[in-house]
């Protein structure tokens, strides 16, 4: 019943005459947990070019003192469906799209445990994603009460527009999305590995993506409550954020219940991604791989008790507790970032684009990670929130892990998911205009904030003092824009004419199975998969002689 | 090398021009260097002109000495690591996989690094929102203490000078002023009829988000004079921009003929009862 | 399994004393709620992955020493291609989408979606697809020859 084909050949085929549509067709039907990864890739990064368009505007808003390009009530919109579509229909998508194509090939299985519910989870997230832009086709525009959407700002006396009802339920359909996804990356870690893949030999970004789906079972409940909760007081008069009864501080402890383990969903996948590409280009196995996963599942338990840091403003928090847990969480964090640099010290670190994508990380994510220790602090907090502090602080630590990583996973598994490379110069190119940019853009802004510039400010006055620093953030920004354009030109140019890659580990130090079947890998992933006797299936058997020259072909035949 | 220069080394020079024209733009647009020089010390900090500010202030310069360092240690590890071990031969490096007593270190250091910075937290944290003592009506018990209602409103500020009975009201395009006096203990006792704002002067180092249907209080002293800018600093809306108000802090003297002047200003609205509450 | 069901415990076993903690602290009601309900989803899996796992041998994947060969044989049900799950989003969409801007939509949309989530759980056991939800021995009970052997390799 098996193929006997060798594993290792090139996939020789020429493109078959398909009936008109039947592509289109194939994608709309498709349950293979390949393709929809990249649908979900594809897709979020058009979410993620449409966030980055209004996040120009809102800079070249903020370039000069006075109003130029937008009005106040626009420019409140731009920001709350930047934060909402980068939040929201970016970041975890994207997650879910390198989840979706790479945990089932990391783990030796051969789809997802449930595809059908697999596609629904992405077709609700496309819905759900346009619902949510459409708002600004509406006749009063899109959601303007911020991305936490505090109450009563969100009610329907202060936000009537019907955008803001399309942002509740797009933001349910997606959210629901989301949930089914965590379930069924959870159900195919715990039931679809292959033999010999224990828990402690599966590859770190599997684990990370089991930790993060954890974490989205407990927070997306909590927020898809609160925005049922929310659409009963905007429709059917009930009164439960009702300001008298206490319903501005219940808001946000139950948006910020999701809302922080929401921030560690986006960035633990990207950590994981990471996790992968760092071994590789040092030629060496992730150090202290057991550190990592403890340190992984801290950040994940402890993610969930810290959320109210988001709300020492308000004087009703229990400032010592959210502060201690807060601080205590900079610590796994700090051991993760060891282990990225122990794995790199005494390796043979080569430099080609997912690698200096992952350094580029390390550095940003460092001050990033630096700034949010301060924050944690409430005292500090007073000053810096609500400024362009934190503003500056969480583009650093997400940008530098979501974004930054996203590139990195893209130039690192193209070769796996298209069978070519994306061309390295113009990698080089895309990775100097997006840090100079980033860093132009963001670096500033923590002096802003520390100065008196607040947040979702449209505009400032020309004695603030605060226009040279804002003039050079728009700069910046302008080279982030910037810097799409050789990615997405790569991208195009690549898929067809990129250099092939050959045999099944083209970078040539790959240790997880993926690396162990052909680019790309037929419609359920192996054909034949080697022995697994360590976290690194894929390596030991490429290099026996490493592994104490033990035989890793699963039979003489496969040889 | 001599000769044609390359593509490299012109990029590199055009690099350099480009760099110097930024910095000479950012350094020549008009802010006073020395100002410039000692605001950078402060890493854009403002002078705080309260105690309690001060107190803020030392823990954030000595938190982002603290970060500095931690900071710049790890970016030498990464640069170390990544120069010091590229790539220089086909040879497998050796697979080391952990390292016990390396790991315990790493995961005790920061623990410890934390922990001073929790405990010098708590300490300030319980400074800054300390309140004297208050009477069971929730007024303060010292008769030296000025109670400040503070109404952040859609989209304008309200100050009303509980004791004395008179109350300021910003409008669009005449920002509300709060005039304080120095070296007093003032609670700040403030809500909102709408949505949630935010109390903010920047050289307090301390903002109180005013909700609806909470009343928040803390309590400030400020020893320098002079008029400062405030901000709303929770977005409320539309004119989220466009609230500023006006702080003026003057000598205990200057304040009592003040408000005398507010008293008898015809035009002064007179409370009839004290405020604060959420109306 | 045991070490999924050892993960799903610690977590609820951590929550544990920090929701004690708040609740002492703080009386917060919403925020002890979220936590304590966290205890219990953690708990709840917790205890099925345990049980599960105590009523099993190990599985091969859960040994280190295990051969690649224990894994042969059909491993799963992984339906080929399928038009349903696009068909509810688009009818939870409508669904939602209604919930806002009028009964009538909701209606319209919840009917979609009923349509949809039923086509969605019978597809593979009506029709010409008839065989392919149902287990070789179900089958052969029912009196049906399988029209594939080939269910692990799909289309």
């Amino acid at each position: 019943m098996t193929l006997l084909t060798n594993a290792t050949t090139p996939v020789q085929y020429r493109r078959p005459r398909n009936p008109a549509g039947s592509q289109i067709v194939k994608v709309l039907t498709t349950t293979d947990h390949k393709t929809i990864g990249l649908l979900y890739l594809t897709t979020s990064f058009f979410f993620f070019l449409a966030a980055g368009l209004m996040a120009m505007i809102m800079r070249a808003e903020l370039a000069q003192p006075g109003l130029q390009v937008v009005s106040a009530e626009q420019y409140n919109q731009l920001f709350t469906m930047h934060g909402t579509v980068m939040m929201f229909l970016f970041a975890p998508p994207a997650a879910y799209g390198f989840a979706n194509f790479i945990m089932p090939l990391q783990i030796g299985a051969p789809d997802m445990s449930f595809p059908r519910l697999n596609a629904f989870s992405y077709w609700l997230y496309l819905f759900g994603g346009l619902t949510v832009l459409a708002g600004f086709i509406t006749p009063q525009g899109a959601a303007s009460f911020g991305w936490f959407a505090y109450a009563p700002l969100n009610n329907a006396i202060h936000s009537p527009q019907l955008g803001a009802d399309l942002w509740i339920i797009g933001l349910l359909a997606a959210g629901l999305g989301t949930i089914l996804g965590a379930v069924n990356f959870i159900t195919t870690i715990i039931t679809l590995r292959a033999p010999g893949m224990t828990m402690f030999r599966m590859p770190i970004f599997t684990w990370n993506m089991l930790v993060t789906s954890i974490l989205v079972l407990f927070a997306f409940p909590v927020i898809t409550g609160a925005f049922f909760a929310l659409l009963a007081d905007r429709h059917l008069g009930a009164q439960v954020y009702d300001a008298a009864n206490g319903g501005a501080i219940l808001w946000q402890h139950l948006f910020w219940f999701f809302g922080h383990p929401e921030v560690y969903i986006v960035a633990l996948p990207f950590f994981g991604v990471i996790s992968e590409i760092i071994p590789v280009f040092s030629r060496k196995p992730m150090f202290g791989y057991k550190g990592l996963v403890f340190a992984t599942i801290a950040i994940g338990a402890l993610s969930m008790t810290v959320w109210a840091h988001h709300m020492y403003p308000t004087g009703a928090v229990l400032l010592p507790f959210f502060a201690f847990l807060s601080f205590l969480i900079a610590v796994p964090t700090g051991v993760k970032f060891f282990n990225w640099i122990g794995t790199m010290w005494r390796g043979q670190v080569t430099f080609e684009t997912p690698m200096i994508f992952a350094i580029g990380f390390l550095i940003t994510f460092l001050l990033g990670g630096l700034t949010g220790v301060l924050l944690a602090s409430p005292p500090i907090d007073f000053h810096v929130t609500d400024t362009y502090f934190v503003v500056a602080h969480f583009h650093y630590v997400l940008f530098g892990t979501v974004v930054f990583a996203f590139f990195g996973g893209v130039y690192y598994w193209f070769p796996k998911l298209t069978g070519r490379f994306l061309d390295e110069r113009l990698g080089k190119a895309h990775f100097w205009t997006v840090f100079i940019g980033f860093h132009t853009t963001f670096l500033v802004q923590h002096w802003l904030g520390n100065d008196g510039m607040p947040r979702r400010y449209v505009n400032y006055a020309p004695e603030d003092g605060f226009t040279t620093l804002n003039t050079v953030s728009t700069l910046g920004a302008l080279l982030l824009g910037v810097s799409t354009l050789p990615f997405i030109y790569n991208v195009i140019v690549s898929f067809r004419r990129g250099t092939v890659a050959q045999g099944d580990d083209p970078w040539g130090f790959g240790n997880s199975l993926e690396w162990a079947t052909s680019c790309p890998p037929p419609r359920h992933n192996f054909v034949t998969l080697p022995r697994i006797r360590s976290e690194r299936p894929a390596f030991d058997l490429h290099y026996p002689e490493a592994a104490g020259n033990v035989e890793f072909h699963a039979s003489p035949e496969t040889r | 090398m001599p000769g044609r220069p390359t593509a490299a080394s012109r990029r590199r020079r055009a690099g350099l021009r480009l760099g110097t024209a930024l910095a000479l733009t950012v350094l020549l647009s008009g802010c006073d260097v020395e100002q410039a020089y000692e605001s950078a010390l402060r890493f854009g900090l403002p002078e705080p002109i309260s105690e309690q500010g001060e107190n803020i202030h030392d823990l954030y310069l000595a938190s982002n000495a603290a970060a500095l360092v931690v900071g710049v240690f790890v970016l030498f590890l990464i640069l170390f690591a990544a120069i010091r071990y590229r790539k220089k031969s086909d040879a497998l490096p050796r697979q080391v996989r952990y390292n016990l007593p390396i790991e315990v270190l790493y995961t005790a250091v920061p623990f410890v690094i934390i922990s001073v910075l929790f405990y010098y937290t708590v300490l300030s944290q319980n400074y800054v929102n300390e309140l004297s003592e208050s009477n069971k009506d929730g007024e303060p018990v010292a008769a030296d203490v000025i109670e400040i209602g503070v109404v952040g409103f859609q989209w304008n500020w309200q100050f009303n000078y509980v004791q004395e009975g008179v109350q300021v009201i910003g409008e669009t395009g005449r920002p509300a002023q709060l005039v304080l006096p120095t070296d007093t203990t003032i609670r700040f006792v403030q809500s909102s009829p709408d949505v949630i704002h935010s109390f903010w002067v920047p050289e307090w180092l301390f903002k109180r988000d005013v909700i609806p249907g909470r009343v928040n209080t803390f309590e400030l002293e400020m020893h320098e004079e002079g008029e400062f800018v405030g901000r709303c600093a929770e977005l409320c809306g539309e004119k989220h921009a466009y609230m500023n108000f006006s702080l003026k802090v003057v000598s205990p003297e200057e304040y009592e003929s003040y408000i005398d002047g507010l008293q008898a200003d015809p035009n002064a609205e007179i409370l009839t009862a004290p405020a604060g509450s959420s109306s | 399994m045991r070490i999924e069901a050892a993960l799903f415990g610690f977590l609820a076993a951590f929550l544990v004393p920090a929701t004690v903690i708040y609740w002492i602290f703080s009386e917060d009601w919403t925020g002890t709620a979220c936590l304590a309900f966290s205890i219990l989803l953690a708990a709840m899996v917790a205890y099925y992955l345990w049980f599960t796992a105590r009523r099993m041998e190990a599985r091969p994947e859960d040994r280190p020493d295990a051969e690649i060969a224990e894994g042969a044989g059909e491993v799963g049900f992984f339906a080929p291609h399928s038009w349903w799950p696009i068909g509810m989003a688009f009818g939870f969409t409508v669904t939602a989408l209604g919930l806002v801007i009028g009964p009538f939509l909701a209606l319209m949309g919840g009917a979609v979606l009923a349509y949809t989530t039923l086509g969605l759980l019978f597809e593979f056991y009506v029709g010409v697809n008839r065989s392919q939800g149902h287990t070789l021995g179900q089958l052969r009970a029912m009196g049906e020859r399988p029209t594939s052997m080939r269910k692990f390799l799909g289309d």
